[in-house]
């Protein structure tokens, strides 16, 4: 099994932690904030068409070339990401709707509203041409230049994978030393008492859920345009639930998280790269794709336990019995 | 209205009143035209029954709910307290009977939060500022502690110390003695005099009247949302405020009816459960009541569930008539002759989305007679059942499919007492039964322990009012984290009671 | 001493009046909540510079304006029912089964496999045997999910949505190993799936006894569904593993102190609703094409959901959910060839009513509480206005029982 192989696989984690730690921290922010976030998927979803669509029209159509076409194509894809989560805000803090049933209609209706838009942006409801822009690929210093083939794990990289890498720090800056954060977190543990010292709940969670979709929209927007290079229906995967397996069981910390994007990362890696590893080589292809999602299964079997959600993130993690 | 001449109010011009309050709610009026005068440097209490109306009317002062009707002066202007902001800025702060803090935060988080200061916190001027805070009134308290380790008694505290930060001026405690020791009843008392001598207004919500008698300058009374009466510890005795709460004279005490005390039923040896319960060891016969008081979250809730099967003890025994009943599960459990009233009504006893009937049959469901093998359930035969239980117990509704939910908490009370005592249980375990009720179907409920005890039954009551414990036991023992503390004779004094409710442990005396 | 010194007081009538304003409620949020959908859907018609009316019109006579046409309706609604069942049972008992999209994959493989190898049963005995075996194939898969669950916690929404993602590859892996199409040349790129099922296995074509024309496939499985509809019904609301699943689902405290097992209540919801979503793609394979292939219609287990919710999780009301979501589903058609708003807007529009359904539905439900506690109140008691105005417990109108004893 040669280093390169397992190099390549280590670029293409990167990749998906990418993908997973913005959606995750995304996440983070909603159910930090009491507001139970599993439309993630449907959030990236979003992301992934308008970012398809954002990426060539501000390159090409806009003639903005590189590397503003691609970046603004991303805003594009935080700010559908946001404008969609917003039903979600809506549903569950004015309304009161069950945080996972308004989370598993997000998700339904991403699915439509996705084939919609791709039919207004691309003419075909299901997939976008393939090749769109994206910004040039970086190789991150003294890394890329180890030998034999490890370099190899931290060059032709998208910026935005160092960019998802270091958002770790404001993140953790805000929840931690900021009065917005401390505030945050008061709704997401005990309103009651935030709401006893005159805090109004409402507007942080809505900032909180507002981040997921911005952070999942980009997600989304960088997985299309800048990984896959074009938009296609059910590109996504089930990685917004991966995620959100993964922000579970880093206890909804950030920094824990970044080690739990990359660990899933990898096992997407495994069916694309390392096929002919021993064990793995032995199963039919069809079962190797299925690593990440058992993988995902124990991980969440293995860890739910030991975990401690936000106490007031939702009717959630009971059971609705009824909408 | 009496001219007050009690230890603090010097005849000083009121700093809070309230005239003509009115305040509803869907289907009753919890404040009717209440007027209430608030002055500097004075300890006030409200007091009144479950229901009269006490807390709402702090929460319309507290900004937390608008009046429907009257108005508010503070230092004899008009003023609009539209939420607790308002109220805080007036100077008015409250602390709530069931403690509004963030568990996971520390004291020094959780004291500034809402008001930070800046937006960008610094963690270490506001711990100091806090320390200065809880010394300058002589409160001990650590503000970098996590507030889930603290003690009930120093998370009052930090509760307090919330509302003195931002410069409450007008104090208003919600039942705080409900949760606290006897000696850290003191401690807040000392306290409280300390605030009102140095210029603070305390106002002290509560229904114990003998707590009352002892802090307080001057006492308002409400009953159904109205006041009833106002007057000063010199000038009244507590039976004549329990007859203005109440409307009527009120029987403290039942007779309790002379049994055969039996063989033990209930023998709990040496139990422990993690963290909760510490080697409890116990014992119930026939035809006695048996009272555990103790402070609530003492590992009381523990205990009932160790005996009802809902948790699993880590060491000891359990043995109900004779039969080593550990690790069974709870149906068998219940089937062994065991009842449960639960402590927590809506948590553990009622399903509130249901109806009343299917609350009536809950634990039923699989008798012979309730559903066939295939699982069918005879319907008309639960109904059945749960018509004359309702009927029994009158527990008031409006009908049997009507929601659980609909029911008054005494009445809910009443549909668990009777689901529970069909089965003729062997055991009975009663936890805080009448809390939250009024005096009626508190009168009711001690009136249906005795009559089961009469019958022959065990019956394990575990209650934090002293006066249910007075009232039903034959003997009593006190729990203090999770250990038995002393066990004594349904006379014993007070403060004997107290003491081992405390954790000083007294040698045990029989009955 | 007399163990009962109470004289009865309150007479109890069984009380239907609750029930109906139940039912009347949600109606009027299901019609206030479509006229919501129909209204935007209205807005976005007139965007595409076509007449509301007429786009509404060729929806309806497309899907009810002929026989033929609600024969469409009522085929695409069959396997509708069956998910949105199997999402409502797990729903009733507190859990969210999200997988019905895997289960019924596995159910399709299982089946598919049974139709090819049962051949050696009398042919009545062999489509049973076929559909047992897709019941048995989704209880299967849902089985995964369930036993996490109640082993460790392992919260269902996640567990069921990787299994989906399993289950995907499980049937490409079918039909490229086991199901392999027999007469395919190795190595050649052929649509892959399975052989033709044998006559025998398929279920037949009902839609003729009513003169619906073929082209419909609806079969004798919309009979199927509409019996299973009442036969959740009647375990809901009949038998003890409804009561117990109902109480587990509203109050798990309750009915744990009360005896119930909640782990093994669960268990056996959880595996009931694999069985009915095994089912949902027998329509596909069993009545419209005979065999399975690459080419499966798939997103039916999130369809069902959306029929779950459009239904609030009622058994009998989901037959009409799913009826309702075949008639706009049927007019992509009519929109393709009758005006020129493209098929997506279908898919909006169930989106947003899908949306408003559940907004609705909750502010009805919280109103229609409101409304029976105040009701409740007026007859006197009322402390749990309490829970939901939170406040202090007000006294009730209770009069204490007077004693003869001194």
């Amino acid at each position: 099994m040669p280093l390169t192989d397992i190099s390549v696989a280590m670029q293409i984690s990167f990749t998906y932690f990418t993908v997973l730690y913005l959606t995750g921290l995304g996440g983070l922010f909603s159910e930090r904030s009491g507001i139970v976030n599993i439309g993630l998927e449907g959030l990236m979803i979003i992301g992934t068409v308008t970012g398809a669509w954002g990426a060539r029209y501000f390159t090409d159509t806009l003639d903005l070339g590189l590397p503003w076409g691609p970046l603004l194509g991303l805003l594009a894809g935080a700010i559908a990401g946001m404008l969609f989560a917003s039903i979600h805000a809506v549903s569950t803090i004015t309304f009161r709707v069950d945080h996972i049933v308004s989370g598993v209609v997000i998700n339904l209706v991403a699915v439509g509203l996705a084939r919609f838009l791709s039919q207004a942006f691309f003419g075909q409801a299901t997939q976008s041409d393939p090749g769109g822009p994206h910004l040039d690929r970086i190789a991150i210093p003294l890394l890329s230049d180890l030998p034999w083939g490890l370099g190899r794990a931290f060059s032709n990289l998208s910026p935005v994978v160092l960019l998802a890498a270091f958002t770790v720090v404001p993140a953790w800056w805000a929840l931690n030393r900021l009065r917005w954060g401390l505030r945050l977190r008061s709704c997401g543990e005990n309103p009651e008492a935030a709401r006893s010292l005159g805090i109004r709940v409402s507007p942080y969670r809505f900032e909180g859920v507002l981040l997921s979709g911005a952070l999942a929209g980009t997600s989304g927007a960088f997985l299309a345009s800048e990984v896959i290079g074009n938009w296609r229906e059910g590109q996504t995967l089930g990685l917004g639930f991966i995620a959100l397996a993964a922000l579970i069981i880093s206890n909804w910390n950030p920094v824990r998280l970044m080690f739990f994007a990359w660990l899933f990362g990898f096992a997407q890696a495994i069916p694309l790269r390392l096929n002919d590893a021993p064990l793995i080589s032995a199963l039919p292809p069809q079962f190797i794709r299925m690593i990440p999602y058992v993988v995902t299964i124990v991980a969440i079997a293995g860890f739910v336990g030991r975990v401690r959600p936000p106490a007031s993130a939702g009717k959630a993690y009971e059971g609705a019995g009824g909408i | 209205m009496t001219d007050g001449d009690g230890a603090g109010s010097s005849g000083s011009p009121p700093r809070v009143e309230l005239e003509g309050i009115t305040k509803r709610f869907p289907g009753i009026v919890a404040n009717d035209d209440v007027d209430l005068e608030l002055r500097a440097r004075e300890i006030h209490a409200i007091i009144g029954e479950n229901g009269a109306g006490k807390s709402t009317l702090m929460r319309v002062l507290y900004g937390m709910y608008p009046a429907d009707g009257g108005r508010i002066l503070v230092d004899g202007g008009e003023v609009k307290i539209g939420s607790p902001r308002d109220a805080l800025a007036l100077g008015i702060g409250m602390v709530h009977q069931h403690f509004v803090l963030v568990d996971p935060f520390t004291v020094t988080e959780n004291i500034i939060l809402g008001e930070e200061g800046e937006s960008v916190l610094d963690m270490g001027s506001a711990r100091q500022r806090v320390a200065d805070l809880a010394g300058s009134y002589g409160f001990r308290i650590d503000p970098a502690a996590a507030v889930e380790d603290l003690s009930v008694g120093e998370e009052q505290r930090v509760e307090i110390l919330k509302a003195l930060y931002r410069g409450a001026k007008i104090l208003i405690l919600d039942e705080p003695t409900a949760v606290l020791t006897p000696s850290e009843t003191k401690e807040l008392f000392e306290n409280l005099r300390k605030l009102r001598d140095s210029g603070e207004s305390v106002v002290f919500i509560s229904h114990k009247l003998d707590e009352v008698l002892d802090i307080a300058d001057r006492i308002t009374v409400l009953r159904r949302g109205r006041v009833v009466g106002e007057t000063t510890p010199s000038e009244t005795t507590k039976a004549n405020l329990a007859e203005m709460m109440v409307g009527r004279p009120v029987l403290f005490r039942l007779e309790k009816p002379r049994t055969q005390i039996g063989p033990p039923i209930l023998q709990v040896e040496d139990i422990a459960a993690q963290g909760k319960l510490d080697g409890v060891s116990l014992t119930v016969r026939a035809g006695e009541i048996l009272g555990v008081a103790g402070v609530e979250g003492n590992g009381q809730r523990e205990l009932a569930e160790a005996v009802i099967g809902l948790r699993h003890p880590t060491s000891g025994r359990v043995v109900v008539d004779g039969v080593d009943i550990a690790g069974w599960p709870v149906a068998e459990i219940r089937n062994a002759g065991v009842a449960y009233v639960p402590e927590d009504r809506h948590g553990q006893g009622l399903v509130l989305d249901m109806s009343v009937w299917e609350n009536a049959v809950l634990g039923r469901q699989d008798d012979r007679d309730m559903s066939s093998r295939l699982g069918v359930l005879a319907i008309r035969k639960m109904k059945e059942l749960a018509a004359r239980l309702i009927s029994l117990f009158d527990v008031r509704t409006r009908g049997i499919d009507a929601k659980a939910s609909t029911l008054s908490g005494g009445n809910q009370q009443k549909l668990i007492l009777a689901r529970e005592l069909e089965n003729d249980p062997k055991l009975l375990i009663a936890a805080q039964p009448t809390r939250g009720l009024d005096v009626g179907a508190i009168e009711f409920v001690w009136r249906q322990i005795l009559d089961q005890k009469a019958a022959g039954r065990a019956i394990l009551l575990i209650s934090a009012e002293l006066d249910e414990i007075y009232a039903l036991s034959d003997r009593i023992v006190t729990i203090y984290e999770g250990r038995i503390t002393g066990e004594f004779p349904p006379d014993v004094e007070p403060e004997r009671l107290g003491t081992a409710m405390l954790g000083r442990t007294v040698g045990a005396e029989v009955a | 001493m007399a163990t009962r010194t109470i004289e009865p007081r309150s007479r109890v009538e069984p009380n239907r009046s609750a029930w109906v304003e139940n039912v009347a409620g949600q109606l009027l949020a299901l019609v206030l909540s479509l006229t919501i959908a129909l209204g935007f859907g209205a807005l976005l018609v007139l965007a595409y510079g076509e007449n509301p009316f007429d786009v509404y019109g060729a929806i309806l006579s497309y899907s009810l304006g002929s026989l033929d046409g609600f024969g469409y309706v009522l085929a695409i609604a069959t396997p509708l029912i069956f998910s949105a069942l199997a999402v409502a049972i797990c729903f009733k008992g507190g859990m969210f089964n999200i997988g019905v999209e895997g289960q019924y994959l596995v159910g399709m493989v299982t089946a598919a496999w049974a139709a090819l190898s049962l051949g050696f049963l009398p042919p009545p005995l062999q489509v049973v045997g076929v559909l047992l075996a897709g019941m048995l194939g989704g209880m299967l898969w849902a089985s995964v999910p369930a036993v996490l669950k109640v082993t460790t916690g392992a919260h269902e929404v996640v567990t069921t949505i990787m299994m989906n993602g399993i289950a995907v590859s499980l049937l490409a892996w079918a039909l490229n190993y086991p199901l392999r199409f027999s007469q395919a040349p190795v190595g050649q790129n052929v649509d892959l799936r399975t052989d033709e099922f044998p006559e025998t296995a398929l279920i037949g074509d009902m839609g003729r006894v009513f003169g619906i024309t073929s082209g419909a496939h609806l079969s004798w499985l919309l009979l199927l569904a509409i019996v299973l509809a009442i036969v959740v019904w009647f375990l809901l609301r009949r038998t003890r593993l409804g009561y117990e699943g109902r109480a587990v689902g509203s109050a798990p405290g309750a009915a744990k102190a009360g005896g119930i097992s909640i782990a093994a209540t669960q268990l056996r919801l959880f595996l009931i609703s694999g069985a009915l979503a095994g089912l949902v793609g027998m329509q596909q394979i069993l009545a419209d094409r005979g065999y399975l292939g690459t080419n499966y219609i798939a997103q039916l287990g999130f369809t069902g959901i959306a029929v779950a919710f459009l239904g609030q999780n009622n058994p009998i009301a989901i037959i009409f959910a799913a009826i309702l979501w075949g008639i706009l589903s049927r007019g992509e058609v009519a929109l393709q060839i009758e005006t020129e708003v493209p098929r997506e807007f279908i898919i909006i529009l169930q989106g947003i009513l899908i949306l408003s359904v559940v907004i609705t539905y909750q502010i009805a439900k919280r109103r229609l509480a409101a409304r029976q506690l105040q009701r409740a109140g007026a007859a006197g008691a009322l402390e749990d206005s309490a829970a939901l105005a939170d406040t202090d417990e007000p006294l009730s109108d209770v009069t204490p029982v007077r004693r003869e004893e001194a």
